[in-house]
């Protein structure tokens, strides 16, 4: 084992084609110090994106990195992780990619509750095509493809997840890093399909829910008196009320995991030895003659 | 009298039971020494709709289905309606009389007719009018000399996991079964006999199960699928044997998944597949572009069915050929092979995962329903043949900064390491890179990176499933051809040849890259070329017309009604333009037969 990484040693030589002040930054930074702080090192790290300005992470962290197609990031990472089940699983999309094109993944990570984190980025509209309505900007956001308002409600997937049977659902604001390094480094310590939503504001196409919005507009649970992440019910009522947004462990329990229901191997898939027991293949044969 | 060469077709509403009986029969003409062709032909529903299982059995081996039906068992009138015309003159219907009568102009007097009560013995001699395929088993076991305690055996080995009151009862409605003939039909025989053989090591096995262990075999340990027919048993089969050899099959929640699943799988370093059919290949078709440049190798099986859309899914065709070839945005190294017979799909699949990880690429395997969920009788399967090659696979460290994931070399393909090795982090996006994954859009690493994922179809010529050339390789008439049809093509030009006519076919194995240079070869001294295929367009003809240019002697001889060939349309078709009329002919549509035959 190497001494300790520090966040530096998850850092790519590729500069980020981010805007300057974009939620994102904090994002990156906060998964780099939890990794470290964890103890993981980078090779064996997958990280799985998906496609828009949030899919763009997974080039700036140093690791085994994956920018597939658009909103298919988490299939990817259930199968990266039951091909080899000692790597560090993380998969990191935006709204869109997570809650538009990939919601049906979404769904199904969820109910399948693989050993995998899962961050997504929300800032509320689409970035990289320059401003559009995304599933959780609000009713009335006007953009391009929306000029008299956004006629869709918005879509609130930490509880989608918790009815889905999520078993741990968290959410950040990027501009909290402490916060923020805690939550990450709690979900990937999880034995199970985390989600990590994070505010992370678009400075540049999202004027409504700037910075100063998120401040106003949310509250830590853990602050609140007597609020408890294991109670299912409570976890209901903090995520569909409609006042400030609920930020902190929402929710967490300790189902089992994909892996476990499948009797997964504790020896990775990726490490069989292929050549062995061919013996064993002729008997398969017997059932056909 | 003929013996040991006979095709029997089941036919009835589906769900009653006449698949089981199909493959009881298939078994004993198997266990009696005879090659056996079994194919399914049932309506898309679970309960309802005309369906009919024909299992041919003769001395040969022959991988398809005959010209004729030479014995139809027919569950009601409309199995009547619908196949009395398929049947040979000399064959016999064996007819559930119990409710229904055949009207005067069906009942065709160059057929025998046996009107057997098969429901009313069913419910009244044995209580349970679902037996009814069981006694007409029986019935057929005497009428063409199936033998006696092979056929016990069998019933009693297909019932036993639903306890020795299923299987008393099942061996009592074969009795009633040979009982009723010897009363009633001992002076009006069948005119058709069999002599048991040895069996043999020999196997009878389906096509999709062939691909399956042909997976196995080659090491493939991971697969993720959705349900589609005809695609479904390569999943089944993978979700029972796999855990057993230390891998995972997952059901997917859409193809979406499924495909992406396996990039994922194929990405950590396990050998992953898919199977599907066409709407499942078409969601599939952006992830297999990813595939190609992130050049990660994966297997898909692409088992077709009548399109567009849903089509007829249980029926045949070869209509997705373009869609494998061409599908998706931009331009990736592809493979696209095809088995032509139940063995060949155990070596082709084995085949397919060595060459897509030694090619980084997807690799795709071609089958269609009449050869994938057809069971034939084949000599023991070699696993023990099939090497594994993982080509450039990296499993030791490597000096981060000096390896490079996407470096140029000379045959385009670069070493590849997988999660969990040292030095070898990277980024593997769609977006074009650099060497080193980073993404660019340097125009200069644009061509390179082009020129080098694409050099790779050319670089690979030499490690693909050759083409089988059969027949005369001077003969005047060849035939092109692939898949389910090698049978009925071998079988056409061996019947030519015992008439004194040559003919040479080419069976493709590898689609694409296309075998160019074999095919120009192919064609040279023709007089007439066949191109035989199921889909309206003449998608395999267009690609070697591509090949040969404009020939006025080529002839499309196509089928696009979701029914596999039978020999004597190609038969026909030969005779019609290179043996009767003069070159320059083009079919676009066959005679019907059913005018010939009556």
């Amino acid at each position: 084992m190497t001494a300790t990484l520090s966040p530096k040693d998850f850092a790519t030589a590729t500069p980020s084609w981010w805007c300057p002040g974009c939620g994102d930054y904090g994002v990156l930074s906060a998964l780099k110090q939890a990794l470290a702080e964890l103890g993981k090192v980078p090779k064996d790290v997958a990280f799985v994106s998906g496609i828009g300005c949030s899919g763009k992470i997974s080039g700036y962290l140093h690791s085994y990195a994956f920018h597939g197609v658009h909103g298919r990031a988490l299939p990817v990472a259930t199968a990266v992780k039951l091909a080899n089940r000692d790597l560090t699983v993380i998969a990191a999309g935006g709204d869109g990619d997570g809650y538009a094109i990939g919601a049906g993944h979404f769904l199904h990570a969820v109910r399948r509750n693989p050993n995998v984190t899962y961050v997504v980025m929300d800032n509320q509209t689409y970035g990289l095509t320059k401003g559009q309505s995304s599933p959780t900007s609000a009713t009335g956001y006007v953009t391009g493809t929306s000029p008299q308002g956004n006629p869709d409600a918005p879509l609130n997937g930490l509880a989608v997840a918790l009815a889905a049977g999520g078993s741990f659902l968290a959410r950040g604001f990027s501009a909290h890093p402490k916060k923020l390094v805690e939550l990450l480094k709690i979900a990937i310590e999880h034995d199970g399909f985390s989600i990590v939503e994070v505010m992370s504001p678009c400075v540049t196409y999202n004027k409504i829910n700037t910075y100063a919005w998120f401040k106003e507009n949310t509250y830590y649970v853990d602050e609140a008196p007597g609020y408890d992440p294991g109670d299912r019910s409570h976890a209901f009522d903090v995520l569909l009320d409609e006042g400030k947004i609920p930020l902190g462990i929402l929710y967490r329990d300790g189902r089992p995991t994909l892996e476990a229901l499948m009797n997964l191997p504790e020896r990775p898939l990726a490490a069989l030895d292929l050549n062995s027991s061919k013996a064993d293949f002729a008997s398969l044969l017997r059932a056909y003659r | 009298m003929t013996f040991n060469d006979i095709e029997i077709m089941f036919g009835g509403q589906a769900g009653d039971g006449s698949l089981t009986t199909g493959d009881l029969i298939a078994g004993v003409f198997k266990r009696m020494g005879l090659e056996v062709y079994t194919y399914k032909d049932f309506p898309s529903r679970i309960r309802g709709g005309h369906t009919n299982y024909v299992i041919r059995a003769s001395e040969h081996r022959n991988y398809g289905m005959a010209d004729f039906v030479d014995g139809l068992v027919a569950f009601d009138l409309e199995a009547v309606e619908a196949h009395i015309t398929e049947l040979r003159p000399g064959g016999f219907v064996v007819f559930d009389s119990t409710s229904e009568t055949v009207p005067g102009p069906l009942r065709r007097p160059d057929v025998t007719w046996y009107d057997v009560p098969l429901a009313k013995i069913a419910k009244q001699d044995l209580g349970l009018e679902l037996v009814r395929n069981t006694i007409s088993l029986g019935v057929l076991a005497k009428l063409i000399g199936m033998d006696p305690a092979i056929v016990r055996n069998d019933v009693t080995g297909v019932y036993q996991r639903k306890g020795e009151k299923v299987v008393d009862l099942n061996v009592r409605a074969i009795e009633a079964g040979e009982a009723y003939v010897e009363k009633h039909y001992a002076e009006w025989p069948s005119g058709y006999g069999l002599k048991a053989r040895e069996d043999g090591d020999r196997l009878l096995m389906m096509g999709n199960d062939a691909i399956a262990y042909g997976a196995l075999v080659a090491g493939c340990r991971f697969m993720a699928g959705y349900p589609i027919t005809p695609a479904t048993d390569v999943l089944e089969w993978m979700a029972k044997y796999l855990p057993k050899f230390g891998g995972v099959a997952v059901q997917a929640e859409d193809e979406l998944a499924a495909i992406n699943m396996v990039l994922g799988a194929a990405f950590t370093g396990v050998r992953a597949m898919t199977a599907t059919s066409g709407p499942g290949q078409a969601l599939m078709t952006e992830a297999i572009g990813l595939a190609g440049v992130l050049e990660i190798p994966i297997v898909i099986v692409e088992c077709a069915r009548t399109g567009p859309s849903t089509g007829m899914p249980t029926k045949t065709e070869q209509s997705n050929l373009n869609h494998l070839i061409f599908s998706g945005h931009g331009e990736i190294p592809r493979v696209v092979l095809a088995p032509g017979t139940v063995e060949d799909s155990f070596y082709i699949s084995a085949r397919a995962f060595d060459i897509a990880e030694k090619y980084q690429c997807p690799v795709f395997v071609l089958t269609e329903q009449a050869l994938c969920q057809s069971k034939a009788t084949l000599p023991p399967l070699d696993a023990a043949s099939v090497e594994i090659d993982r080509g450039k696979l990296v499993t030791g460290p490597v000096v981060f900064g000096d390896y490079r994931r996407f470096a140029f070399t000379e045959d385009g393909v670069s070493p590849r390491v997988i999660p969990g090795v040292e030095g070898g982090m990277h980024l593997a996006a769609g977006s074009e890179h650099d060497p080193e994954g980073v993404i660019t859009e340097n125009s200069l690493n644009r061509a390179r990176m082009m020129e080098k994922r694409l050099g790779k179809l050319v670089s690979m010529r030499e490690d693909l499933p050759e083409a089988r050339v059969h027949g005369d390789p001077d003969a005047e008439i060849a035939i092109f051809g692939y898949g389910s049809n090698r049978g009925p093509i071998v079988e056409a030009l061996e019947r030519l040849e015992r008439d004194g006519v040559a003919v040479r076919f080419f069976e493709f194995r590898t689609l694409w890259p296309f075998p160019e240079a074999g095919v120009a070869d192919f064609v040279a001294g023709a007089k007439h070329v066949f191109v035989v295929e199921n889909n309206y367009t003449g998608q395999l003809e267009r690609l070697i017309r591509y090949v040969t240019g404009p020939l006025d002697y080529m002839h499309l001889v196509n089928k696009y009604d979701g029914k596999p060939f039978r020999p004597i349309e190609i038969i026909e078709a030969i005779e019609r333009h290179a043996l009767l009329r003069g070159p320059g002919e083009r079919v676009a549509e066959l005679v019907p037969l059913k005018a010939k035959r009556l």
